[in-house]
């Protein structure tokens, strides 16, 4: 079944990488470094200075990112803000957690009301005063492609701009978890940021065409639902002109990318690389498909299928 | 035809099925008390359910012991909403869960030790992301394909209910189980108690005198088909899930504006989804949590849609306590028995009318009426605002 091509009007991410308002990264990005930090902008441009203080990383991320896109999009105010997110805001869940573990009496509240996962949304929602459809996805490795999943469905609803996005943020402990439960990361862990606008129209700065996306939760034949989504969308694997994957390369494909090692490893990677891959599409003309095969969890398949947006 | 109920599961402090909920509804029993199975918090009373993790698994057959206590509920309830059903290779099947804690009750055994440097058994955080807590529920059901959840924090089960709804209207599934889970920890105990919201005495929903909530725990779920899994599957339609909406309050990350301006346009927005007038809502479960902030602000909103004409209201919580990403399900599942049985159930400990708005909720069972369509809200963290509305099966 062919529905019709979104479009995604804006990107923004804030990593481990020069990708923040650095458009063409695509081009010149090597692997993350094991030493390597968050590179954060002046978030003071984008947040007032006495929320910004009680904001942890991955909200400062968050609403930096989503401010930017609001303006790249010029379209005013988005209709629904929908964010996915593996782990939530773990700096805040660990600093109560701390805090109600060892300090009797009365607790200071505020690293617990930013402990929901749900932060994110609402904080955005605060900073932008927007009063739509507020949402917070947290599956695992495929919370953004079910972010995503549901901002195209309020645009097949009626929706015309929907902001759209996902954040995940490293924290000291996670390190020692990794090594703790054998978890073999191929690149260091990190935390990262990417919001989009996803529109129903091209208004003439959309850099590339949200053509299809999937998930599977619990696969146990991933090529099989890899060949069938490709089919729906009336392509062979060598129609794809790039696929960006975590996991398992895509057979068959012109070319492929690990983008792991380039965002690093966090639940909601694949986020980084529809930025990553949005990049591409706007800066060479010579690729048309591009496949995210997200399979970071094993167990988990994320598909998203990017087209250049015909001129 | 639309969205269809066709099949509800319940676990709470009440009870352990939809009959024993209903059962303490009619008799107007609470589950709140002291804490018995949860063990070191500073909470007085709570709606504990009463059962212990290895009763729960024991009963469930889950071998491992690396499960949270928020999957083990969630799987109660989820297999009782499931029922017989068969997996199937042609119906597009889904489930969609919610929580706001996810594994914590496992993370903070562990993270206790950890501090102590106690030999943690860091196993005990396989269990800890909201995701996760879903996984299980799909694989002991054996549903593949579309696992999603969501956190919204106390609006998440109201939102699941959503999602599964447009997802069938989407052609995107068949059918899905949809619903929320969400088992008691000291971080939320301590969390609400931080920000001097948590009651030590039984919450009183409504009442002037009402000083804040009581948390519980449990989880509801719903499975919700479409045209053509009914056709296969032939199941009896319960209710309709007609109308829905989610919006945001944009005012304060806790705390609820004092015009209730994104609950109004929740309740708004889902009724006239629904197609329905505002004067057909037979009932309004609320939800009346209890604390200053929220009760007032709903009962504004409920004067600024209905303005004179507000329909009888209870909130339930004074039953259960509040379940957090739960309490949505769970009392989406209590309106389902609303309208089932034409009950209004009683707002249990209300006394005196809040000064401000003067709204007085149903205190009785009250049996005589028909109860044609329920508005369920559930407002939470973020200013997030869902309500919805439920309809009998026509």
């Amino acid at each position: 079944m062919s529905k019709p091509a979104l479009y995604i009007s804006a990107a923004s991410t804030i990593s481990h990488q020069p990708t923040f308002r650095n458009a063409g990264f695509s081009e010149t990005l090597g692997p993350v470094e094991a030493s390597s930090a968050l590179i954060s902008p002046d978030y003071k441009a984008y947040i007032d200075a006495g929320l910004l203080r009680r904001m942890s990383k991955i909200l400062r991320m968050s609403v930096a990112c989503a401010k930017d896109c609001v303006e790249q999009a010029g379209s005013g105010q988005p209709d629904a803000i929908v964010v996915g997110t593996g782990l939530g805001c773990l700096q805040d869940t660990e600093k109560f957690l701390n805090t109600s573990l060892t300090v009797e009496g009365l607790l200071p509240p505020t690293s617990f009301i930013q402990s929901t996962h749900n932060t994110m949304a609402g904080q955005i929602s605060l900073s932008l005063g927007n009063h739509g459809y507020n949402m917070t996805h947290t599956q695992n490795t495929l919370s953004f492609e079910h972010a995503l999943l549901d901002a195209a469905m309020l645009l097949r609803e009626g929706d015309r701009n929907v902001l759209v996005g996902a954040a995940d943020e490293h924290i000291d402990i996670l390190n020692d978890i990794a090594v703790q439960l054998a978890f073999e990361a191929t690149a260091p862990l990190t935390s990262a940021a990417s919001f989009f606008i996803l529109s129903d129209e091209h208004t003439g700065n959309a850099a590339a065409a949200l053509a299809d996306l999937f998930t599977s939760g619990a696969t146990d034949n991933a090529q099989e639902e890899i060949d069938a989504f490709l089919d729906r969308n009336g392509l062979q694997p060598g129609d794809i002109d790039l696929a960006l994957y975590a996991g398992k390369p895509v057979s068959g494909v012109a070319r492929n990318i690990d983008y792991l090692p380039l965002a690093g490893v966090y639940p909601t990677a694949s986020a980084f690389a529809m930025h990553y891959a949005v990049d591409v599409l706007s800066e060479n003309s010579k690729v048309r498909n591009v496949l995210i095969c997200n399979t970071l969890r094993k167990s988990n398949l994320g598909l998203i299928l990017l087209q250049a947006v015909e001129a | 035809m639309g969205v269809c109920i066709t099949g509800i599961g319940i676990v709470s402090a009440i009870g352990m099925s939809v009959e024993e909920n209903l059962n303490a509804l009619r008799e107007g029993k609470t589950g709140i008390g002291p804490l018995h199975y949860l063990r070191g918090t500073k909470a007085q009373l709570a709606g504990e359910v009463k059962a212990s993790n290895d009763d729960l698994r024991a009963s469930l057959g889950v071998g491992t012991g690396y499960v949270s206590r928020t999957s083990l509920l969630g799987l109660q309830a989820a297999r009782e909403a499931w029922g017989d059903n068969k997996r199937s290779g042609v119906i597009r099947t889904g489930i969609i869960s919610a929580t706001s804690v996810g594994g914590m009750d496992r993370s903070e055994v562990f993270y206790k030790d950890y501090l102590a440097q106690n030999s943690p058994d860091y196993q005990l955080l396989t269990t800890h992301d909201s995701g996760s807590t879903t996984e299980r529920i799909a694989r002991e059901l054996g549903i593949t394909g579309y696992i999603d959840t969501l956190s919204t924090a106390c609006s998440s089960g109201v939102n699941a209910i959503m999602l599964g709804a447009r997802l069938i209207l989407q052609g995107t599934l068949d059918r899905v189980l949809v619903g929320g889970s969400d088992a008691l920890s000291g971080f939320t105990i301590d969390g609400f108690r931080s920000l001097m919201i948590y009651d030590d005495q039984w919450c009183r929903p409504f009442d002037d005198s009402r000083a804040g909530l009581n948390l519980g725990e449990g989880a509801g779920f719903l499975l919700l088909e479409g045209e053509k899994s009914l056709e296969l599957t032939g199941n009896k339609p319960i209710c309709n899930v007609s109308g829905w909406a989610n919006a945001a309050d944009a005012y304060h990350q806790t705390a609820s504006s004092p015009d209730g301006k994104g609950a109004t346009l929740a309740i708004q927005n889902a009724i006239s989804r629904a197609g329905i007038g505002l004067d057909q809502i037979s009932y309004v479960n609320a939800h009346g949590t209890g604390t200053k902030n929220n009760d007032h602000s709903e009962s504004v909103a409920l004067q600024n849609v209905f303005g004179d004409r507000v329909p009888p209201f209870s909130s339930t919580k004074a039953f259960t306590g509040h379940t957090l990403a739960a309490a949505g399900a769970i009392e989406a599942v209590f309106s389902v028995l609303a309208i089932q049985h034409n009950l209004i159930f009683p707002n249990l400990n209300y006394r005196t009318p809040i000064a401000e708005t003067g709204l007085v909720p149903a205190t009785r069972l009250e049996t005589g009426a028909e109860v044609n369509a329920v508005l369920s809200n559930s407002f939470g963290f973020g200013g997030n605002n869902s309500s919805l509305v439920l309809t009998k099966y026509e």
